[in-house]
């Protein structure tokens, strides 16, 4: 046991050796740049009108976001998850891209000068970065158009790029106006439903874009907040005019793909499927207005009379 | 003789509220007269949507899969002479789900219906092969080999799991592991049962040898049994029945090892006398695993059926052994 002990000691005064001399030699490349967090964010906003050259992503949704922002030049790497979502969103803008899987020995070996994380990437990763000088700021998930404004707004402002930040919002809220201008008479009832699980509610994005696009979701009226779990027996029972599937745009395939597929839900919203592309609801990004448009469209196509049960 | 027909009676009775009991719960709760009256009304209603599609399907997945993990359990253990012994443990659940998990998250079933069936039997009859093959010596080595079958099928799925393409699908195996008899359709149904019920037909034949079995496989072979041939058969009949009933509800455990032992005291202790009444009790216990499941109030999903069978099952199993400890010498 004592040697057990032992060894995991002398293991983690190796390890916190090595870590503290790839620390000194970065930060001495890296002529001491700024350590940051979102506790002290407002140093670092001032920092960004240095436009950073080599901004590194750990995260799908800042992935795209970034390279809507910024020159691919500028940019050190994206995740490996950014490649499929960029084929459906905007094809070919990835070309040339370096790409990371949001490890710590990515970013000593990138040596970005600024990394856009999200609360949720790895602590090593994280401290690491704060070693080697990188400043990591974390950005936050979207969960409604005001929150896509305010995360557009602060990547703009961190990669230096707050006017292209502020005309992709523009864009979007022109979009969304438009939207409301002409909203429908009579809400149609749809529901997000894919296998059942994770239904999105109230509180989400997908429940924004719904009520943008001039419906009403069904699953926002369930009794939990944000996600609610959905039967098929449920689901028929709630009998909306349409059920929305999201399209991952992923290779690989699915389970709940089939489930989706049961023939009940085959059989009864035959003609009501409406399918959208995933990430401009999982993402909050300017184009998420696109995703209400092409559900206003696609809502004037569904068959007029209710369901048949 | 009298005490005979009241239990089988008795045993059916059971079976039957267990099917009109799964027939009648579900996230919605529909009338039973409403239920009924669905049958004669126009169509489509709620209530024969619901009826036909959804939980027929289940229910009749629910006696198949229940039926073959107790027939199951019931021959293995006359087999090895072993009480502890059931498809979980011999590594047979843990390859039918790898076979299947490799069929379905390495888009074989997309292109290809059968193979999630196809694979998950292959997936068990390598298990149950290599269980039997590496255990022969006896009753320890067949646990153990048992254990280290199921440990490597598992790593097999672990690694499934690590190069899974698609990035959700770490996610769903986990889930898709812990068995349900959720959202089944006729489909998978018509795909699973022939397979099972080849499985049963392999099963049954063990009958008579497995009785012979009792008196020890020296004496067995005397009287004619051929071994060989008996193990073969048990083999196939466990990796067909459960194969295919795992490669479309993942894994549900302790099924297979409860209901021989709950019909023992009723059916005697012929091994080839419990075949029949496990396979019902099997039936019974997992139908009533699954309208649990659907009762059990939770905020959000469904207990999962293995979830479930596992947390009863486990205590069961904690039992048997300290039973069996005070019994043996």
């Amino acid at each position: 046991m004592g040697s057990a002990e032992g060894l995991h000691h002398n293991r983690r005064v190796i390890g916190g050796a090595i870590v503290t001399a790839l620390a000194l030699g970065l930060s001495l490349v890296g002529g001491g740049a700024v350590v940051a967090s979102r506790q002290h964010a407002e140093p670092l906003i001032a920092m960004a009108s240095a436009k950073p050259q080599r901004i590194m992503s750990t995260n799908l949704c800042t992935d795209l976001l970034l390279l809507m922002l910024v020159p691919k030049d500028r940019i050190a790497s994206v995740t490996h998850l950014a490649h499929d979502a960029v084929e459906v969103l905007m094809p070919g803008s990835d070309d040339g891209v370096a790409v990371n899987h949001g490890t710590a020995e990515e970013v000593v070996l990138q040596q970005p000068d600024l990394i856009l994380a999200s609360p949720w990437s790895t602590p090593v990763m994280r401290r690491l970065a704060a070693k080697v000088g990188a400043p990591v700021v974390e950005i936050d998930s979207a969960n409604s158009f005001d929150d896509i404004r305010r995360i557009t707004r602060q990547v703009g402002a961190f990669a230096g790029e707050p006017q292209r930040a502020e005309t992709l919002i523009a864009e979007m809220d022109r979009k969304l106006a438009e939207l409301a201008h002409q909203h429908p008479r009579q809400p149609v009832e749809v529901v997000a439903w894919s296998a059942g699980e994770g239904v999105p509610g109230r509180g989400t994005l997908t429940d924004e874009i719904i009520r943008a696009a001039g419906a009403v979701n069904v699953a926002a009226r369930m009794p939990d907040d944000n996600f609610s779990s959905f039967g098929i027996e449920e689901l028929l029972a709630a009998r909306p005019k349409g059920i929305l599937r999201g399209r991952n745009g992923f290779d690989g395939p699915l389970l709940a793909d089939t489930a989706s597929e049961h023939p009940v839900i085959r059989k009864a919203f035959k003609d009501r499927t409406i399918s959208f592309p995933v990430f401009l609801h999982s993402c909050g990004l300017p184009q998420s207005a696109d995703a209400a448009v092409q559900l206003r469209e696609a809502l004037g196509k569904l068959p007029a009379e209710g369901v048949a049960w | 003789m009298v005490g005979k027909v009241a239990l089988r009676a008795l045993a059916c009775a059971l079976l039957l509220t267990c099917i009109l009991l799964s027939l009648g719960t579900g996230r919605i709760w529909l009338e039973p007269a409403v239920l009924i009256g669905s049958i004669f009304e126009p169509k489509p209603s709620l209530a024969w949507l619901i009826l036909s599609e959804l939980r027929v399907p289940r229910t009749i997945l629910g006696l198949l899969v229940g039926a073959s993990l107790g027939l199951s359990g019931a021959v293995l253990q006359g087999l090895l002479r072993n009480p502890l012994a059931e498809p979980g443990l011999l590594g047979v659940s843990a390859g039918a789900a790898l076979g299947a998990v490799i069929a379905i998250y390495f888009g074989l079933s997309a292109a290809f219906a059968l193979a999630t069936p196809i694979l998950g039997i292959g997936g068990a009859l390598v298990a149950a092969a290599l269980t039997l093959s590496i255990g022969r010596g006896g009753t320890l080595t067949m646990i153990l080999a048992g254990a280290a079958v199921s440990g490597l099928m598992g790593a097999g799925v672990s690694l499934a799991l690590n190069f899974a393409p698609n990035p959700s699908a770490a996610y769903e195996i986990t889930i898709w592991l812990l068995g349900t008899l959720e959202n089944r359709d006729w489909h998978q149904l018509v795909l699973a049962a022939p397979f099972i019920l080849a499985g049963w037909v392999c099963l049954v034949l063990t009958m008579r040898d497995v009785d012979a079995l009792t008196l020890g496989e020296t004496q067995a072979e005397s009287l004619g049994v051929n071994l060989a041939r008996t193990r073969l058969l048990a083999l196939a009949g466990t990796a067909l029945s459960v194969g295919a009933a795992t490669a479309v509800t993942g894994s549900i455990g302790f099924i297979g090892l409860m209901a021989p032992h709950l019909v023992r005291p009723f059916a005697g202790h012929q091994p080839g006398r419990m075949l029949l009444p496990s396979a019902l009790f099997g039936a019974i216990l997992l139908l009533l695993a699954d309208v649990a499941t659907r009762i059990i109030p939770t905020a959000g999903q469904e207990v999962r059926l293995g979830v479930l069978t596992s947390i009863v099952g486990t205590p069961f199993f904690l039992w048997l052994v300290t039973r069996l400890r005070r019994m043996s010498p």
